[in-house]
C-alpha cells in the first residue's frame, strides 16, 4: 500500500480511537469521581466512627477527670497512622488529654469548634461531643491526613491510567482490523477508478466488496463503469459510422455501410433500410444489411419489397418518432408479425427525417425481446440523424453533379459548335476552290460521254467513273458545311440499288484498299456476301457511298497487316435492309467504340481527320436509319448499318438519260475568275452551239456586257461566279440588272447550298447553280430561261 | 468535686430493679453523717435525670434511717461506726462510697483516694457485684481495683 492511501485508514482509526477515548475518559472520569467522593465520605465516616468510639470510651476519664487515662485511651490511635493529632477537651473547652503525648497544645485549636467533621487545608478535622447520658463531658479533637485518599487516587489514577492505555491498545489493534473491512473495498475502489482514469481503460471491474451498502457502492460504481464502455463504444461506433458515410456520395451505398456498421459493430441482428414516398401507404424496403439478407429472404422481404404502414409503429414513425418494440409478438401489425414469425423479438424502428419530412427509416431487430436498452435506442436515433443528413447531403451533390455534366456538356456542345463553326468557314474556302478546280473535270467529262459516239467501251466506262466520283467529291464538299450545320434542310432521295452501290465502291475504292496495300507489301482479302433481290433503298446515293467508302477506309486502316475485309448485304426483317463492314483488324477497345462517332475523335493521328465516322452517323441520323458496332481489340471491327425500307417512290429511278435538246444558239456572257473553269465552260456550250463570250473577273464581265449593249448585240444570258476577288458575281448581277433589266441571270457558286440557305437566291439573280455545274442541270436552266 | 463524682456513678453503674420503690420512684444519693458537700451535691443533681428517674438527696443520721437509697455516701463522721454500717447494709443493692482513709476498705465499694491533688477511684468490684450492682468497665479503667481480702 502507498502512503496515498493513508488517509482513509488512518481517518477511520482515529475516529475509532479517539471515540472509544472519549468513553473510556469519561467513564473513568466519572469512576473516580465517584469512587473519590466515596472515599471521600468512607473516610469521613471511619474517622467519625472513630471519634465515637473513642468519645464513648473517654467519658469515664473525662467524668473522674483522668486525664492519664484519657491520654490513655487516645494513644489508642497509633493504630490508624493518618490520625495526625487528636486532642480531648472537658466540658470547660479546656484542652484535658492530647494525641500525640508529646505534640505542643499550641497544634490545636484553643477552643473546640462546631461538632462534624470536614476538611481544611489537605486534613481532615473532626470535632466529636463526649457525652454521658444527656450530658456532655467534653469535645473529642480529631485530625487525619489525607494521605490514604492521595494513596488511594495515586492508586486508583495509576489502575485506570493502565486500564485507559491497555484499552486504547486493543481499541488500536481492533480498530486496524475493523477499519479494513471498510477502508480496504473503498481503497480498492480508489484504484480501480485511478486505473480507470490512468489508463482509460474502461473494461477494468472493481472486486465486488463485502457489506449491503459497500456492495452497493462497488455495484454503483461497476454499473458506471460499464455504461461509460457502452456509451464510448458507441461514441467510436458512430464515428465509424460518420466517417464511413463522409467518405460515399451515393445513398444506397450510405445505407449499405450503415447496416454493416450496425451488424459488425453494434451488434443487431437483422438491420433494413427502407423509404417512403410522401403520398404511398407503403414502404419500400432499399437496403437490406449484407448478414439480414437470408433472414429478410424467409421472411419475404427482399429490394423494393412494400411494407404496408400499419397504424401503430411504423405510422408513429411517419410522425417523426422512434419506435420501440420490446417483444414483437404482442404487436398485431404485418411488420411486427413477420418479423415475430422471422424468430425476431425486439425491434426498433428510427425515422430518416430531412426537415421534418420522413423519407425513410432504420428499422433494427434482434432476436432476444427487450433486447434495446435506452442507450441503444438513442444511439440508432442518432445514426438515423447521420444517415438522414449524409442522404440529404448525397442527393444535393448528385444534383450539383448531374447541373455540372449539363454545364460541362453545354461548354462542350457551345465549345464543338465553335470549332464547327470555324471548321465550316475554313469549309466553304476549301469548298469553293476544290468546286472551281473540278468544274472542267465535271464538264469535259460530261461533254466526252456526250458528244463523242466513237468511244471505247472501256473509256465510256472509265469517263462514267469519273463522272460518278467528281459528282461524289462536290457532294461531300457540299456536306463539309453540315458539320456547323447540322440539319440539312433537305436531302434528295432516290432509289438505290444497294448491291450496286456496293460494288460501285468497291470499284471507287480499289486504288486504295488494293494498290495502296500492295505496295506497303499488305495482302487485303475483300470479299462481299451480297443477298439477292433486296429492295431498293430510298435514300441519298452519294451519302450512302461516302459512307460506304469510309467504313471501307476505316476497315482498311485497321489492318496494317492485312485481313479480310467482308462487305455484306442481307435482309434484316421486313422492311429492313443491313449493309455490313467486316474487318479482321485491331479492333477497338471500350473507350474508342464508345467514342468513336464523335467528331474530331480519330486514332489515326496525323493521318486521321476524325470525321469519317462522324459523316456516317450524320448519314444514318438523316436516314432514320441504325448502326451497329460490334468490336473487341484484336478480333476486328464490323459495322452494321440497317434501313429501314419507306413507302416505295413511285419516281423514276437509277440515272436519268441523259438528253441532248435542241436549243437555238444563245449569245452567252460568262463570267468567272478561273481561266480553266472559264474555258471548259466555254468549250462545253459552244459544243451546244452556243455563241460565248468569256470575261474573266468582274469587272470584265460587266464591260464586256455594256459594251455588248452600246453595240447592238446584248447578251441572251448572263451566267457569273459568285464568288470573284473586286467585283463579285452579286455587283456583276445588280449592274447587269441596272443595264438590262430582262437579261437572264445564272449564279455559279462554289459554295453550293450554303447561298441558298443563307441567304436565298441573291437580288437579280435568276437562278443559281452550285459547282462543278452538271451540264444536263445547266442545259435545263438556260432553255428555261430563254424560253 | 466529689458530689459531681458521686452524680457521675449513677451513669456507670447498673443497679437491679427491685432496688427501687417503683418504676416512678426517684433515683436516691444519700449521704450518711456529716454532710460534707453542703449544697454541692443538691448542685450536681438539679434537673438532672437517668431513665426517667429524677434525683433526690437525702441525709441520714443513722444507718437505720436508710429507706430506699441507691448511692451512699459515708461520711468521714462515721468512720468508727463502718463495721456496723456495712453489717446493716448487707444484702442490699447501694452503691457504698466514702472517702474514709482504709487501707482494707472494708465494706466500702468506692473510696476517694487524694492524689496529688487530684482524687483518685478505688473500687472493690467483688463487693459490688455481691449486692447484684455491675459496675461498667468504663468506671473501672480511670479506678485502682481493690478486693475485700485486701
Amino acid at each position: 500500500m502507498s502512503s496515498g492511501h493513508t488517509p482513509i485508514r488512518r481517518k477511520l482509526m482515529t475516529m475509532i480511537l479517539l471515540t472509544s477515548g472519549a468513553v473510556l475518559l469519561l467513564t473513568s472520569a466519572s469512576f473516580v469521581a465517584h469512587e473519590f467522593l466515596t472515599f471521600r465520605y468512607s473516610t469521613v465516616r471511619n474517622l467519625s466512627t472513630l471519634g465515637q468510639v473513642i468519645a464513648t470510651n473517654s467519658t469515664a476519664a473525662l467524668a473522674f477527670d483522668n486525664a492519664k487515662d484519657a491520654a490513655e485511651i487516645l494513644t489508642a490511635l497509633k493504630a490508624e497512622p493518618h490520625v495526625v493529632s487528636a486532642g480531648l477537651y472537658n466540658s470547660a473547652g479546656q484542652l484535658f488529654a492530647t494525641y500525640p503525648q508529646g505534640l505542643k497544645s499550641g497544634g490545636f485549636p484553643p477552643m473546640p469548634g462546631a461538632d462534624g467533621y470536614r476538611f481544611e487545608d489537605h486534613f481532615l478535622v473532626g470535632f466529636q461531643p463526649v457525652l454521658m447520658g444527656q450530658r456532655r463531658l467534653g469535645t473529642l479533637f480529631l485530625k487525619s491526613d489525607l494521605g490514604a485518599l492521595f494513596d488511594w487516587l495515586r492508586l486508583f489514577g495509576g489502575i485506570a491510567a493502565a486500564v485507559i492505555a491497555a484499552s486504547f491498545l486493543l481499541a488500536y489493534l481492533i480498530s486496524r482490523s475493523l477499519q479494513r473491512q471498510i477502508s480496504e473495498p473503498i481503497l480498492a475502489l480508489a484504484q480501480t477508478a485511478e486505473a480507470v482514469s490512468r489508463g482509460r481503460d474502461y473494461s477494468v471491474r472493481a472486486a465486488p466488496a463485502q457489506g449491503h451498502e459497500l456492495r452497493l457502492l462497488t455495484d454503483g460504481f461497476n454499473h458506471m463503469l460499464e455504461r461509460t464502455q457502452a456509451q464510448l463504444s458507441r461514441l467510436d461506433l458512430l464515428q465509424k459510422i460518420t466517417r464511413a458515410i463522409g467518405e460515399r456520395q451515393d445513398p444506397a451505398s450510405i445505407f449499405q455501410v450503415v447496416l454493416q456498421r450496425l451488424e459488425d459493430d453494434m451488434p443487431i441482428e437483422f438491420g433494413c433500410i427502407c423509404l417512403h414516398e410522401a403520398q404511398d401507404d407503403y414502404l419500400i424496403a432499399r437496403t437490406i444489411g449484407a448478414r439480414s439478407i437470408p433472414a429478410a429472404a424467409a421472411m419475404g422481404i427482399a429490394d423494393h419489397t412494400h411494407i404496408p404502414i400499419d397504424d401503430n409503429g411504423i405510422s408513429k414513425c411517419l410522425r417523426g418518432h422512434l419506435v420501440y418494440e420490446p417483444d414483437v409478438r404482442e404487436v398485431p401489425f404485418p411488420l411486427p408479425q413477420r418479423l415475430a414469425a422471422g424468430g425476431f423479438r425486439s425491434l426498433v424502428i428510427a425515422p430518416l427525417l430531412i426537415e421534418s419530412n420522413v423519407f425513410g427509416m432504420l428499422i433494427a431487430s434482434r432476436r432476444e425481446a427487450d433486447a434495446f436498452t435506452s442507450g441503444d435506442c438513442e444511439f440508432l436515433r442518432q445514426v438515423s440523424e447521420h444517415v438522414a443528413l449524409a442522404t440529404q447531403q448525397a442527393q444535393l451533390y448528385g444534383a450539383l453533379q448531374r447541373a455540372y455534366d449539363d454545364l460541362r456538356q453545354s461548354q462542350q456542345t457551345a465549345l464543338q459548335q465553335e470549332r464547327l463553326r470555324a471548321l465550316g468557314q475554313m469549309a466553304s474556302g476549301i469548298a469553293h476552290d476544290i468546286n472551281n478546280a473540278i468544274s472542267p473535270v465535271a464538264l469535259y467529262t460530261e461533254s466526252l460521254l456526250e458528244r463523242e459516239p466513237n468511244l471505247s467501251e472501256r473509256t465510256r466506262s472509265y469517263l462514267v467513273t469519273i463522272q460518278r466520283a467528281i459528282e461524289d467529291v462536290a457532294e461531300t464538299v457540299a456536306r463539309m458545311r453540315e458539320f456547323y450545320r447540322p440539319r440539312e434542310p433537305q436531302i434528295v432521295l432516290g432509289r438505290i440499288h444497294i448491291n450496286r452501290a456496293v460494288q460501285q465502291i468497291i470499284e471507287l475504292t480499289r486504288a486504295r484498299w488494293s494498290d495502296v496495300a500492295q505496295q506497303r507489301g499488305i495482302m487485303i482479302d475483300l470479299r462481299t456476301e451480297l443477298a439477292d433481290d433486296l429492295p431498293d433503298l430510298m435514300g441519298a446515293e452519294s451519302e450512302v457511298r461516302d459512307a460506304l467508302t469510309n467504313l471501307i477506309f476505316n476497315a482498311v486502316d485497321a489492318m496494317p497487316n492485312g485481313g479480310i475485309l467482308t462487305l455484306r448485304t442481307a435482309l434484316a426483317g421486313p422492311q429492313r435492309v443491313c449493309l455490313e463492314v467486316s474487318d479482321t483488324g485491331l479492333g477497338m477497345d471500350e473507350e474508342t467504340r464508345r467514342r468513336c462517332l464523335e467528331p474530331f475523335y480519330t486514332t489515326k493521328g496525323e493521318r486521321g481527320t476524325g470525321l469519317g465516322l462522324a459523316m456516317v452517323y450524320g448519314m444514318i441520323q438523316r436516314h432514320s436509319a441504325e448502326l451497329e458496332i460490334a468490336s473487341e481489340p484484336g478480333k476486328g471491327t464490323t459495322m452494321r448499318l440497317i434501313f429501314t425500307l419507306s413507302v416505295p417512290d413511285t419516281s423514276t429511278s437509277g440515272l436519268v438519260p441523259v438528253l441532248v435538246p435542241t436549243q437555238s444558239p444563245l449569245r452567252i456572257l460568262l463570267v468567272d475568275d478561273d481561266p480553266i473553269l472559264l474555258q471548259s465552260l466555254r468549250d462545253t456550250l459552244e459544243g451546244d452551239g452556243h455563241l460565248i463570250t468569256a470575261a474573266s473577273g468582274g469587272q470584265a464581265g460587266i464591260d464586256a456586257f455594256t459594251a455588248a449593249v452600246a453595240g447592238g448585240t446584248p447578251f441572251d444570258v448572263v451566267v457569273t461566279d459568285l464568288g470573284m476577288p473586286y467585283v463579285d458575281g452579286r455587283k456583276v448581277a445588280a449592274k447587269v440588272r441596272a443595264v438590262s433589266p430582262t437579261v437572264p441571270i445564272v449564279m455559279l457558286t462554289g459554295w453550293g447550298q450554303r447561298l441558298v440557305a443563307d441567304e436565298e437566291v441573291p437580288p437579280h439573280v435568276d437562278r443559281v447553280l452550285n459547282k462543278p455545274p452538271r451540264l444536263a442541270e445547266l442545259r435545263e436552266i438556260l432553255a428555261e430561261l430563254t424560253a | 468535686m466529689k458530689a459531681v463524682f458521686l452524680f457521675n456513678f449513677a451513669q456507670f453503674v447498673e443497679w437491679p430493679p427491685q432496688s427501687f420503690e417503683d418504676a416512678a420512684a426517684p433515683f436516691v444519693i444519700g449521704v450518711l453523717g456529716t454532710d460534707p458537700f453542703g449544697s454541692a451535691l443538691e448542685g450536681a443533681v438539679r434537673g438532672e435525670t437517668l431513665n426517667g428517674r429524677s434525683f433526690v438527696v437525702e441525709r441520714y443520721r443513722s444507718v437505720t434511717e436508710i429507706r430506699h437509697c441507691q448511692v451512699l455516701f459515708i461520711s468521714r463522721s462515721e468512720a468508727a461506726r463502718v463495721e456496723e454500717i456495712r453489717a446493716a447494709l448487707a444484702g442490699r443493692s447501694i452503691l457504698t462510697v466514702s472517702d474514709i482513709e482504709d487501707p482494707a476498705q472494708r465494706g466500702v465499694m468506692i473510696r476517694f483516694v487524694a492524689e496529688n491533688n487530684r482524687i483518685r477511684l478505688r473500687i472493690n468490684a467483688d463487693a459490688a457485684k455481691a449486692v447484684g450492682l455491675s459496675i461498667s468497665s468504663k468506671l473501672l479503667r480511670p479506678a485502682e481495683l481493690v478486693t475485700s481480702a485486701g
